[in-house]
């Protein structure tokens, strides 16, 4: 059964390279958009039937390797020589993660057919959304780190492709500086960033393999009982994969590029930086919970990280005005939460977030699409209000989105986010000042995804009638709301507590995983009896007093947003301006990489060094290049002689040797 | 002591290919015999013979009395020399029939050449060796004077065989010093005595005679100077077939005598043939910049290849004769497609060789020209295509066998080598023009390109498909 | 003995006179005549190595048919004024003649040092294989894989051959 899951891997695959050659000769939209979200149809049906029978098997075989081919092979004999494989590993958190990039991943395509309707660019874009679901299957799938690195460098392109997607576009920069920028540029920006990142994960890996001789996981993980706990190499691999993960998944200090990637189409948005993508630092870091659990050190960081940028993104969310914008601040906040998550070595509870936040993400953001759909691209949500009437079913699948989100049970993020919270508590590398900023944050998540449910869709009509006329999008757009509402009520009953009398179904499923990292870290489960129950009830508080807190601000007295605007003018600018991140970095790297790399790189050394030695070295080639051509006579007496010469130099070598 | 039936089902590839020869030639001399059906018989032959090395790839047999090797590694060429002379059939008959020479001895020539290259590969005796080289030469010769009508390829082909019966007096030189100094011919029991032989300074000069005579025919600085003459001369499709399949045949001999039978590395024949690399490499990259007809810029490009490519024998190993192996089914791949696309493109009166004739080729034939460019890119040996990992391979071997300043004259050499290559794609895509094909190319040549296209990215993206199969036949 | 001597370095000497005449006359039948003087001095000294078989075929093939062919083609093309063949000294020259004399002094180097520790024949084992009989034995036995691809290679070479020659370039 296992030798089946290559065919997960194909079908994408092949929807790319037909699309990508013929895509430009099917003029029919209908026919793309059939082939493009049928592909990954296909593999989320054979991930579930795949699922399926991994239900049935024991535990300890609930795992398969399928090696395709031997794909970059080096010579036999040789005791350093490292072989790589294009092979694929089946098991109990690969399969997860399949299910969830196929599965949500299917939908948000369905939806793009009637989001991208009347695009010029509609075969193109679901070429490019197909290999990015080839190249993200690819990492997830992997089993040895440098086939995740192709797909993970592979989704980053498409990334990349899709930000740039309209690359004649501009879009509202926002913030300190508001004006308009190209999408290329935002496009830029995110690649750039990862690139830091990418830096990282190579470096970590060039580590790996003089390390421990292979690349591949199931090695390389085998071979860590000869490390010591704690010792700097493992500190520096788990640090430069975090790095990683850092750029990927958008943390900080590499955050800055994911709300810039919100130019790129919605549905790009759900997919690439709501869903799937950006929690590929996440499914590293679990995939790597053994080395990150030998590093102690760098769980801390990663814990620190995570919390810290859950909070900070989530403050930034409170004052944007796009209404994607708002959205890719709660991503990066609930990324935080993950990282939170796997840094106290909640590595279940960080993967339960990531299945979760995939479920009401993609729907707030498709919900999102169909809002920006309905009102003719308009995304400042100071000029929406009212829209629950023209809009119903988006109205009701985007609350249904928010209360998940702000944690509200039995919606599915109050499981995952209360399970990360009691972690962060109660495990041996939580503490009670990680679990104050996540409770925090918890209920400015809460506060500012009501803030934008209100402005959107309750209250008055700000917008101006004479240009727009808000419509509710098509069938294909609000059956994926509809299937992903469902998700978003249900999704978090696959982890209930046992506190709550679950059975805790996704804990004993990913256990085999993380048991060695667990047994490692010496983790002993904590039941914390009332005091779990009472944090989880101050949490639910918290969420609800969030929600509260909205509500009266923005529909009852919405004197009182204006009075505390003009009241904490400084702080409200410094979260306007997204703590000035941007502009740090624009004067610290930016500007000074540019001018240093303007005078010294170009000036000095590339026009009067380097390109000096190429011109010079290359006349002089050209140059020799001509005389030694002059050999060439066309005289077939003068070949025999250097023939002849050759001859007497060859011998007088082997003579005299 | 007499041919069984079991040697020649052995042998099957190179006994099926014989035969089709032998047929061919009788059809071709009925009354009214029709060249379609020859180039058909041709075809069908070379794919025959291509299915039964593949089918024999696993076992290595000795047979025929100790005087030829079957299957592995002879099988391994056999593969390559059928590929590249269906290749070069296909290729043929659009380009004889618009010069109105289209004859069906052409074809058949191109079988008996590719009989030859088999025994080359194939020979566990000196004498098959001799054999096998003057088959496959003496067909060279009769096809690159094939056009008759044509002065320069009449001229090249007398120039090619008067260099050719030079360069084979000095094997059979080589090859009777070995004999004398060694008592026999049997490379096998060469190989037992090799270690004592290898002291003895007649002997040594037989090898290196031997590396003298190979290199003629790998066209190796200095004992190039027929190739760029000849290969300009010759008719396209031979030139391709003499670049590819002539050259992989000549490094099956070389391959066969210096690393499977001699261990030469760090014997003085080493260094001579690390110099030839060398000498190659840098004469060839550098004299390639200086030209603007193509046919010419691929002959400096094929002797630098060599260069390339006895960098693996200069290694002596068994890495370097893995390498070499891959090197060569890549570079028969991109030359035979480079060659191809250029004789689609050049006119009856050798006009539209050169550089500026290739202008504005991408706007009126996208998809040649994107072919035309991977060839070019795979050349320069740039990732990921097939000719990258090639490079990889026999350099990883060089500086394995400490010759690293060979590996770097190497490297460095490839980057001299990129500028003409890219320069084609330039001119192709950069340049304002009209360049386009203007006769008809036949649906099936054009599949045929596209196929090699499609495995020169096949092998670069996945070079073990072919390094694990030559891994396992690298010892006698 | 020393009759084996004198008879091998009569031989000798006039193979290399006959050589270097050969390449220094003027007139291109002259230089052929010696050619032909040169084999036979080289089947002589075949002979004096009991190489009766190879002495003989060198006689009947190189002697009598190559050089018969070489005859004709010269007097067929006519060659008329010979001095055209033979130049003045030139640069050219010279440097072919001092990297053949530089390419002999190699070989004799290596001639001279290099038959240490080489196997010895005696007459009895020359006597045995330079016989018709034993190389006849030998072709058809132990070599006649190579002797069955002489043919393919001679059928090509015809082939060649008759398509170059043809006198219509059809």
């Amino acid at each position: 059964m296992f030798s089946f899951a290559p065919t997960i891997v194909l079908f994408p695959l092949l929807g790319f390279l037909f699309l990508g050659l013929f895509g430009a000769r099917l003029r029919n939209e209908k026919l793309i958009g059939i082939l493009g979200s049928g592909t990954v149809g296909l593999s989320f049906l054979v991930a579930v039937a795949l699922f399926i029978h991994m239900l049935g098997l024991e535990p300890d075989q609930r795992k398969g390797i399928v090696e395709l081919f031997s794909w970059i092979g080096t010579f036999t004999g040789t005791a350093s020589s490292v072989n790589v494989s294009v092979a694929y590993q089946v098991d109990q958190l690969s399969i997860l993660m399949t299910l969830v990039v196929t599965g949500v991943g299917f939908l948000i395509h369905v939806y793009s057919i009637g989001y991208m309707h009347g695009d010029p660019g509609f075969w193109r874009f679901f070429t490019y959304l197909n290999l990015f679901i080839f190249a993200m299957l690819n990492l997830v799938l992997a089993d040895n780190f440098l086939l995740m690195f192709l797909g993970w460098e592979g989704v980053g392109l498409c990334s990349y492709l899709l930000i740039g997607f309209w690359y004649d576009r501009k879009f509202d920069v926002g913030g300190y500086a508001p004006g308009k920028a190209w999408t290329n540029d935002a496009a830029k920006k995110a690649f750039i960033v990862n690139r830091i990142g990418d830096f990282g994960f190579l470096l970590a890996m060039f580590l790996i393999v003089v390390q421990f001789e292979s690349l591949s996981f199931d090695a390389v993980f085998g071979r860590v009982s000869v490390m010591t706990p704690g010792s700097d190499v493992m500190i520096w691999i788990t640090l430069l994969l975090f790095l990683g993960a850092t750029g990927k998944s958008a943390q900080i200090p590499l955050f800055v590029w994911l709300p810039d990637a919100m130019a790129g189409p919605t549905p790009v948005s759900a997919l690439i930086h709501a869903a799937t993508m950006v929690t590929a630092g996440v499914y590293m870091v679990a995939r790597c919970s053994i080395l990150f659990a030998l590093a102690p050190a760098t769980l801390q960081v990663v814990a620190v990280i995570g919390a810290l940028t859950a909070i900070m993104a989530a403050t930034i969310g409170l004052v944007q005005n796009d209404i994607k914008k708002v959205l890719a601040y709660s991503t990066v906040s609930q990324l935080g939460y993950m990282f939170l998550a796997m840094g106290v070595a909640a590595f279940t509870a960080g993967i339960f977030h990531v299945v979760t936040h995939a479920f009401f993400k993609a729907l707030l953001f498709l919900g999102s699409g169909a809002v920006i759909h309905g009102m003719h691209d308009e995304q400042d949500i100071q000029k929406m209000g009212g829209l629950k009437k023209y809009l119903p079913v988006t109205y009701k699948t985007f609350l249904i989105g928010a209360i998940a989100i702000a944690g509200i049970p039995p919606f599915a993020g109050f499981f995952s986010k209360d399970e990360i919270l009691w972690k962060a508590f109660s495990s041996d590398q939580g503490s009670v000042l990680l679990w104050a900023i996540a409770a925090a944050g918890a209920g400015v998540t809460a506060f500012y995804m009501f803030r934008l449910v209100i402005l959107t869709f309750e209250g008055k009509e700000r917008f101006d009638h004479h240009h727009a006329h808000p419509h509710e999008a098509p069938k294909t757009m609000t059956v994926p709301l509809i299937v992903l509402a469902f998700l978003s009520v249900v999704g978090g009953f696959i982890g209930v507590p046992e506190s709550l009398m679950g059975g805790n179904a996704l804990e004993h499923w990913l256990e085999p995983i993380f048991a060695p990292a667990m047994t490692t870290l010496r983790a002993t489960p904590h039941h914390g009896g009332i005091t779990e129950y009472l944090l989880m009830a101050l949490s639910v508080g918290i969420a609800v007093a969030g929600i509260y807190g909205a509500r009266t601000v923005y529909m009852k007295r919405q004197e009182l947003a204006d009075a505390w605007r003009s009241k904490y003018r400084r702080t409200y600018q410094v979260l306007w301006n997204k703590y000035y991140v941007d502009e740090a970095y624009d004067t610290l790297f930016v500007r000074s990489t540019v001018k240093a790399s303007e005078t010294v790189l170009w000036r000095g050394l590339d026009v009067s060094v380097i390109d000096w030695l190429v011109n010079a070295s290359a006349q002089g080639v050209a140059w020799l290049s001509s005389k030694v051509r002059l050999i060439q006579t066309g005289f077939a007496q003068r070949y025999a002689t250097i023939f002849v010469g050759g001859i007497v130099l060859v011998l007088f070598w082997l003579m005299f040797k | 002591m007499e041919i069984t039936i079991s040697d020649l089902w052995q042998s099957a590839p190179m006994v099926s290919l014989t035969l089709t020869g032998l047929v061919a030639l009788l059809v071709e001399s009925m009354k009214g015999g029709r060249t379609t059906a020859v180039y058909g018989l041709s075809l069908a032959g070379c794919a025959l013979a291509f299915v039964f090395s593949l089918w024999s790839l696993g076992s290595e047999v000795i047979v025929f009395n100790g005087m030829i090797l079957q299957g592995g590694y002879a099988s391994y060429f056999s593969m390559v020399f059928t590929s590249s002379a269906f290749f070069t059939i296909v290729l043929s008959r659009p380009y004889m029939q618009r010069l109105h020479r289209e004859q069906g001895v052409l074809y058949i020539l191109i079988l008996f050449a590719t009989v030859g290259m088999m025994l080359m590969a194939s020979a566990m005796d000196l004498i098959i060796l001799f054999l096998g080289i003057e088959l496959m030469s003496v067909c060279l010769y009769v096809l690159t004077g094939f056009v008759r009508t044509k002065v320069t390829s009449n001229e090249s082909a007398v120039k090619y065989f008067l260099l050719g019966a030079f360069a084979t007096g000095f094997l059979l030189y080589g090859i009777a010093l070995v004999y004398g100094t060694a008592g026999t011919t049997n490379l096998k029991l060469i190989s037992q005595s090799f270690a004592q032989l290898s002291g003895n300074s007649l002997f040594l000069m037989g090898a290196g005679l031997l590396v003298i005579a190979f290199s003629f025919k790998v066209a190796a600085v200095p004992f190039h100077m027929w190739a760029p003459d000849v290969y300009e001369g010759a008719p396209t499709p031979v030139t391709a077939f003499m670049s590819t399949g002539a050259k992989a045949a000549a490094f099956a001999a070389f391959v066969t005598v210096f690393i499977r039978t001699f261990a030469i590395t760090g014997t003085p024949i080493s260094e001579v043939v690390a110099f030839i690399a060398a000498a190659s490499m840098i004469l060839g990259n550098v004299t390639a910049i200086a030209q603007s007809n193509l046919k010419r810029m691929l002959a400096y490009s094929s002797i630098a290849h060599a260069g390339y490519m006895l960098s693996g024998i200069a290694a002596g190993s068994a890495e370097g004769e893995t390498g070499i192996l891959f090197y060569l089914a890549a570079y028969t791949l991109m030359n035979m497609g480079a060659f191809g696309i250029i004789s689609w493109v050049e006119q009856q009166d050798d006009t539209k060789l050169t550089f500026d004739d290739y202008a504005g080729f991408s706007a009126q034939r996208p998809v040649v020209a994107a072919m035309l460019s991977v060839f070019m890119f795979s050349l320069a040996g740039i990732p990921p295509f097939a000719g990258f990992f090639g490079k990889y391979y026999v350099f990883l071997a060089a500086v394995k066998a400490d010759l690293v300043w060979l590996a770097v004259i190497g490297v460095l050499t490839s980057v001299i080598s990129v500028y003409y290559y890219l320069r084609l794609v330039m001119v192709m895509y950069f340049r304002d023009g009209n360049a386009t094909i203007e006769e008809r190319v036949p649906g099936f040549a054009f599949a045929v390109i596209g196929v090699i296209a499609a495995l020169v990215i096949l092998l670069g993206l996945y070079p073990s498909l072919v390094v694990d199969i030559s891994k396992t036949f690298f010892k006698l | 003995m020393i009759l084996e001597s004198i008879v091998f370095y009569s031989l000798a000497v006039a193979s290399v006179g006959s050589a270097l005449l050969m390449v220094t006359r003027r007139n291109p039948v002259i230089a052929a005549l010696y050619l032909i003087l040169n084999f036979f001095c080289l089947a002589g000294l075949y002979l004096t190595l009991q190489a009766q078989f190879i002495a003989v075929i060198h006689i009947l093939v190189y002697a009598g048919a190559i050089m018969v062919l070489f005859l004709f083609v010269i007097m067929l093309l006519n060659l008329g004024d010979e001095r055209k063949l033979s130049d003045a000294i030139s640069p050219r020259k010279i440097i072919a003649g001092g990297l053949s004399l530089a390419l002999l002094l190699e070989l004799l180097s290596i001639f001279v040092t290099g038959t240490e520790g080489l196997p010895e024949y005696n007459a009895d084992q020359a006597l045995q294989v330079g016989t018709v009989e034993y190389i006849g034995k030998q072709l058809f036995t132990k070599f006649l894989f190579p002797f069955e691809v002489t043919s393919i290679l001679l059928l090509a070479a015809i082939i060649g051959a008759i398509l170059l020659a043809k006198k219509k370039p059809d």
